[in-house]
């Protein structure tokens, strides 16, 4: 758990709205270790979710460096961007974000699609994540004739299907009840443990940094605090 | 991202809206066919000038005359290409065999002619007896209707045209114009063939020497060729070298005035391997300073007349395919628009731009291939029709579609599809993930 795949450098961003200046990350720094359950924790408008958007390359920073294994990754473009997140990064977002005309299968398949993988591997690898997840019974079914908790298995079996260094979830648990919250929380970072996935979670629920190895509190752009429940067991930086 | 895979994935997303998918096609269907008939219908035109004028024979052979000379077809008077009538150039067998020489002339034959009595039995009929290379007969194009063509080993051998008349020569004119012209098996039987221009009645020349040759077949009586009778040169040659000398002894011992020194000829018949290159052949005929004419100049002032029609028909067709263009592309903006958020989801979880680009270009590519597939359909039966409303007036105007056209067709839909598509598909890239996945 030593070596830290992301790195973080004194990064802002700043939003334009209007004549008004919004500084949504105002210079964190922050190292993300290999294999651990990271979660981002702070109230709506802290600037956790863009964060997590400029780890994964979905924004720019407006200063600052991001190394994501030794490669900067604002400084790559859109098409070096598709290809890092191609091989290294898994996403689960709030609102599952299924292609509502494909079946459960043909959504956890997707990214092997753009990958070349073969068919016939890409239907055994869906499958084999479709039941992990539990939903193997419903790999046919397309992500209307499912339930939210449903909807969201089939979102982290895509986001692992291609077994990412890094998966980021962004509230995942937003739009469940509690009893399906905890079975999500249960099953993907039962997940990322098993094959020592590093997996990085925004969420304002302090209940579900319960799960997290280490805890990083935001409030208005900056690291109030970092809770690092490691170091009990005596793993020092 | 497979080829496989984008076509399955591209084929998907058309038939989830099959409606405005198949308006989209459609309007290319209209463009496709409109074009495809609009320049079938130009072709067939071209097609039945050449065959109006295969009627009066060969369009692949050009006929070469003698720069100082004064024959030709019907009076079609050839400008010479050099500027001073060229005394030096003569018409004979080295002109020829350098006519042979030329790239894309298929059988060269020089030409004589004679007018001359045939006579069978007590009939007698008089025709122009043209003198060829036996060899090149069917190349030159004549169609023999019965029997055989002449070959090379034929000696005594003639083709005759259905239109030569035999008659009783004791009849007079009237009595011959009134009376059914007698029926004779001619193919296969043995004529005389005189130069004596009173053969058969009582002011026949006895001193003159019988000739008989074996007709080996018969041509059409249709066309221009239907009056002669196509004989091996060299026996033309001896028959004239005949005429000569009777003439001679005859007249006493001037020789006629006007006769070609014989070793050089009046015309040489030249056919071309293509009716493509004939023109080319008859330009380097006309600059070694011979004059040339052939029956495709006559198509080529006929297609250039008709040339103007054609265009404003395909300009016609054109601007139907420039509609259904704008048809493709207002389609796959209006995709890209309704797919925001798929397209979104799609860069975040790994495609790349270079995927979603391909994507809509094959988006765009299929509903240009499908119209044209579907337009060639539709052409088809269109032309068809105008071709049988055109039967039924008797109208010349008949549409012709030849398989290049057909291929051609769908092969432009498609990239006409493509170039529709390149807008939206750019468009489409340049969409930034996280916005698109942030649209409801």
């Amino acid at each position: 758990m030593s070596r830290n795949v992301i790195r973080i450098k004194d990064v802002k961003k700043i939003y334009q709205m209007g004549k008004e200046q919004i500084q949504a990350v105002n210079g964190i720094s922050l190292n993300i270790r290999q294999g651990e359950v990271c979660c981002l924790l702070g109230k709506s408008g802290s600037g956790k979710s863009t964060l997590l958007n400029l780890i994964a390359g979905l924004e720019k920073p407006s200063s600052g460096t991001i190394i994501f294994n030794k490669k900067h990754i604002e400084r790559m473009n859109e098409d070096q961007l598709a290809s890092f997140r191609q091989k290294y990064v898994g996403f689960v977002f709030q609102s599952y974000n299924l292609l509502p005309t494909l079946t459960a299968m043909e959504n956890v398949t997707l990214p092997l699609i753009f990958k070349n993988v073969p068919l016939k591997e890409r239907n055994e690898r869906a499958l084999e994540m479709l039941k992990a997840v539990g939903l193997a019974e419903r790999a046919h079914h397309k992500p209307h004739e499912m339930s939210g908790g449903q909807q969201q298995r089939v979102s982290i079996a895509r986001a692992f299907i291609n077994s990412p260094q890094v998966v980021f979830a962004d509230e995942p648990t937003g739009n469940l009840d509690t009893r399906t919250t905890y079975e999500m929380m249960d099953l993907i970072t039962g997940l990322a443990r098993k094959n020592n996935q590093t997996l990085v979670i925004v969420t304002h629920d302090l209940e579900l940094s319960e799960y997290a190895d280490r805890i990083v509190m935001l409030l208005d752009g900056k690291i109030e605090k970092i809770e690092d429940k490691t170091q009990v067991e005596g793993e020092k930086e | 991202m497979s080829t496989k895979d984008l076509l399955d994935m591209a084929l998907r997303n058309l038939l989830k809206r099959k409606l405005r998918t198949f308006l989209t096609v459609l309007g290319v269907v209209i463009g496709t066919a409109s074009i495809v008939v609009m320049v079938s219908i130009g072709i067939g035109m071209n097609e039945s000038f050449a065959r109006q004028l295969e009627g009066w024979g060969s369009l692949q052979v050009i006929n070469v005359y003698s720069p100082n000379g004064n024959s030709g077809y019907y009076g079609m008077e050839e400008e010479i290409s050099t500027n001073t009538p060229n005394q030096q150039v003569k018409l004979d067998g080295a002109a020829v065999e350098s006519f042979r020489q030329i790239t894309g002339v298929e059988a060269v034959s020089p030409v004589k002619s004679l007018y001359l009595m045939l006579g069978s039995g007590k009939y007698v009929a008089d025709a122009n007896v043209i003198g060829i290379d036996p060899a090149t007969m069917e190349a030159m194009g004549y169609k023999v209707e019965e029997g055989r063509a002449l070959s090379e080993e034929d000696v005594k051998a003639i083709v005759i045209g259905g239109g030569v008349e035999f008659y009783d020569p004791k009849l007079n004119w009237e009595m011959r114009w009134n009376s059914e012209p007698p029926e004779i098996e001619l193919v296969g039987e043995k004529v005389e063939v005189s130069y004596d221009w009173n053969y058969g009645t009582k002011y026949a020349d006895k001193s003159v020497k019988s000739n008989k040759f074996e007709v080996v077949g018969t041509m059409s009586a249709e066309g221009s060729n239907s009056w002669s009778v196509i004989m091996p040169l060299r026996e033309v040659e001896k028959l004239q070298k005949e005429q000569q000398d009777w003439e001679k002894k005859r007249n006493g011992s001037s020789s006629s005035s006007g006769q070609r020194q014989s070793h050089e000829y009046e015309e040489v018949m030249v056919k071309v391997d293509d009716i493509k290159n004939v023109q080319v052949v008859q330009q380097q005929i006309k600059d070694l300073g011979y004059r040339a004419n052939s029956l495709s100049d006559e198509l080529e002032t006929m297609k250039e007349t008709t040339k103007m029609l054609r265009m404003v028909l395909g300009a016609i067709g054109a601007i139907s395919l420039i509609v259904a263009a704008i048809g493709i592309t207002n389609t796959m903006v209006m995709a890209i628009y309704e797919r925001t958020r798929e397209i979104g989801i799609m860069k975040v979880i790994g495609a790349s731009l270079r995927d979603i680009k391909l994507l809509f270009l094959t988006e765009a590519a299929f509903i240009g291939c499908a119209g044209g597939v579907l337009g060639i359909v539709v052409s088809f039966a269109t032309s068809k029709l105008v071709n049988f409303v055109a039967m039924q007036q008797g109208s010349d105007m008949t549409s012709s579609i030849p398989i290049w056209l057909y291929l051609g067709a769908i092969g432009f839909a498609t990239v006409i599809g493509v170039l529709s598509g390149y807008l939206p598909a750019k468009r489409a890239m340049k969409l930034s993930a996280l916005s698109a996945i942030k649209t409801e």
